[in-house]
């Protein structure tokens, strides 16, 4: 895909790079030493528990990595709101009407019914829903696994019927959220054949031009203040947060 | 006397010999054959009291026995010029008299056993009482197999330690033969011992004399024998306490019987040194059961700690294979279904918190605790779960999750869902979440996958 003179333009600050690989660590560590105690009866969990010393030192593990997870997750928060309230950050991964009008128009393009894919801005629809997806998943995952935690501490003011119902939630959400990864993350970052063999954005921070052209248009035509031809019919206007 | 008389006399003498004399024994001598003139035919004498006793001798028997080659005059002392008339008050009394002559050739006390044995015997016996008279045999000829020790040993015998205990070694012969060991004969347990041999052993105590015997059964069960190697019991009596139980102890000795098919019989064996537990195990559900209407299916002692390796219940180790133990029984469909009860309770605990801890610690070869069966229901005292009083069960409950989870409140033990796949109607929140989550998991991925199957064939149409 890249050529020695490709135009790149630069896409990600050195601090996201860093805090998605934080996260990806923290997330892979997580669902290894968490979905081998939830499907602990196949040989491959027993192997990864006892070869990490045991239950308790997966545990023990798997409480850190999930406290690592929390201060990332909540810090993303903290300074993402701070930024739009206080720094006039732009919030990029609000969703807006134009993403549920992108997928239609996605799925148009698929079937051949439209000339031309959705015309998104910063970050397109599929990126917002993992975005999403990985905060509120995320909060679900801190809020139950604390009250795996401290069950007793827990039950001291709520039902006791909580504790198996946050077990449910922390491990389906657990299933769900490692399959969309593997599924969906790693198609759009690996497999994709726009992106085939790596996406390097996450790595370089930067992105080709003709990549984001093709990809955000949107974005590309506010950066530099051009009309690009035959990009489909979306205008920039709709994209302006209302 | 001429020489053709003597000759003739000898001829008859040949042919007497041979009609007379059977195949077996010597001859008899001919001052005894002049005896047996007399006394070969019915004869009586009678006593002081008028009773009568027969004089006839049995010249056959009295051949064929130890005594066959010496003569009556040796033993009566009368021959045919020498035939003084007595008389006796009482047969005691000739009996008595007559045995007397025993003495001249056997030493009564020679053998020591054979001296406690007369030792013991009721006052007035004589030789003749056990030995025979005109019958008399080799004593390892009297009697064959166990006849020959009850000879002795079903008589009131007792056994002097040198601690001072006694111990009747007298044998019921009805007992013995009710025994499953009925087939066996007395040397095959008291090996060491038979007819020719009867060692004379001093123990020290009589508990050290069973612990010494109860060494004769491996010889049979070398394989139960091997198992209790590994007992708390050997345990305790290789450290020096003689009252741990040997074989003996549980099984009995001379009478042992099998109770394989009699549980509550299994569990009064214990009883005998662990009454306390008994007592408690008797009001439980599965004591209350066996007692009161003698059913087989629930667990006696020996179900959980074994028979013969019973190992610490105290230890963590023992601990680690509780939910196997009960689980032997409750994740047994058919039983349970005879008794009304789920058979997922084992298989829910151990897909639950303190059950995959378990599991790991076993794998881990980890000896520490975890929160298994016994610490909700109990161990000697287990009492059905569906009680009247839930609230005094969930106030117990709470007193057991406290050991561990000092902090646990009368909340805490609703967090564990009883044992029941959660449904709308016991943990409807647990059952609502894992519907929802089954049908939004697969919706979510495989509209993930169409939408990137469209993805790649919209790309390779494109090119």
């Amino acid at each position: 895909m890249e050529k020695a003179n490709t135009e790149y333009i630069k896409r990600l600050s050195g601090y996201r790079i860093v805090e998605h690989w934080l996260n990806a660590v923290a997330f892979a560590l997580l669902v290894i030493t968490g979905l081998s105690q939830r499907f602990h009866e196949y040989s491959i969990s027993e192997w990864i528990i006892l070869s990490l010393g045991g239950i308790d030192t997966t545990r023990i593990v798997h409480r850190t990595t999930g406290v690592v997870f929390s201060v990332l997750t909540m810090f993303h928060i903290g300074t993402a709101s701070f930024g739009v309230l206080f720094r006039k950050w732009q919030p990029t991964m609000v969703i807006y009407k134009k993403d549920f009008t992108d997928v239609m128009d996605n799925l148009k393009y698929y079937f051949g019914l439209t000339e031309h894919p959705a015309r998104c801005d910063r970050f397109d629809y599929k990126q917002k829903f993992e975005y999403w997806g990985v905060i509120a998943g995320g909060m679900i995952m801190i809020a139950t696994g604390l009250a795996l935690w401290f069950p007793a501490l827990v039950t001291a003011f709520l039902p006791g019927e909580l504790i198996p119902a946050a077990k449910a939630l922390h491990t389906n959400e657990a299933v769900l959220a490692f399959l969309v990864i593997i599924v969906w993350h790693i198609y759009n970052a690996v497999f994709s054949p726009e992106v085939f063999p790596l996406d390097t954005v996450i790595f370089t921070g930067k992105i080709a031009k003709e990549r984001m052209i093709h990809e955000h248009p949107l974005e590309y035509e506010r950066m530099f203040g051009v009309t690009l031809e035959g990009h489909g019919q979306g205008t920039p206007e709709e994209t302006t947060p209302v | 006397m001429g020489y053709r008389s003597g000759v003739l006399t000898a001829v008859c003498a040949f042919f007497l010999f041979s009609i007379t004399v059977p195949a077996s024994g010597p001859a008899l001598s001919k001052a005894d054959e002049m005896c047996m003139g007399c006394h070969g035919q019915t004869q009586s004498m009678t006593m002081g009291n008028g009773k009568k006793i027969s004089l006839k001798v049995n010249a056959t028997h009295l051949q064929q026995s130890v005594h066959g080659i010496i003569g009556c005059s040796d033993c009566h002392g009368f021959t045919a010029d020498k035939h003084p008339s007595r008389s006796f008050k009482t047969k005691r009394q000739y009996r008595a008299f007559a045995a007397r002559m025993c003495t001249n050739c056997h030493d009564p006390n020679k053998s020591k056993v054979h001296a406690s044995v007369t030792g013991r015997a009721a006052p007035g016996t004589v030789c003749t009482d056990c030995h025979g008279s005109h019958t008399v045999r080799r004593v390892r000829e009297m009697t064959q197999g166990n006849r020959y020790c009850l000879g002795c040993h079903e008589r009131k015998l007792r056994m002097t330690f040198k601690s001072g205990e006694k111990l009747t070694i007298h044998i019921n012969e009805q007992l013995l033969n009710q025994s499953v060991h009925n087939n066996l004969s007395c040397t095959d347990c008291h090996y060491g011992f038979s007819s020719e041999e009867h060692p004379v052993r001093k123990f020290k105590s009589r508990r050290s004399y069973s612990i010494a015997l109860s060494e004769s059964c491996r010889r049979c069960h070398f394989d139960n024998y091997t198992r209790t190697l590994e007992s708390i019991h050997f345990n305790m009596l290789s450290q020096g306490n003689p009252n741990a139980p040997v074989c003996t102890d549980c099984h009995g000795s001379h009478f042992v019987t099998s109770s394989k098919h009699n549980k509550l019989a299994s569990a009064k064996k214990c009883e005998q040194c662990h009454a306390d537990i008994y007592n408690t195990y008797a009001k439980s559900v599965h004591g209350g059961a066996l007692i009161e209407e003698s059913n087989q299916d629930v667990p006696v002692c020996s179900d959980c700690h074994s028979a013969h390796d019973i190992t610490d219940p105290r230890t963590v180790d023992f601990r680690l294979v509780i939910p196997e133990i009960c689980g032997n029984c409750h994740a047994d469909k058919g039983l349970m279904e005879k008794y009304d009860l789920s058979p997922a309770v084992v298989e829910t605990y151990l897909q639950d918190f303190h059950g995959v801890t378990l599991k790991f610690y076993k794998q881990e070869g980890q000896a520490k605790p975890i929160a298994v069966c016994i610490d909700c229901h109990g161990v000697h005292d287990i009492t059905k779960t569906t009680g009247t009083n839930t609230n005094l069960i969930k106030e117990n409950l709470v007193k057991q999750c406290q050991k561990c989870h000092a902090d646990a409140t009368m909340n805490f033990p609703d967090s564990w869902v009883s044992h029941y796949e959660p449904n709308f109607t016991k943990a409807p929140l647990v059952y609502l979440i894992n519907l929802g989550y089954s049908f939004f998991i697969p919706f979510m991925i495989i509209g993930l996958l169409l939408q990137i199957l469209l993805h790649i064939w919209r790309y390779a149409v494109n090119r």
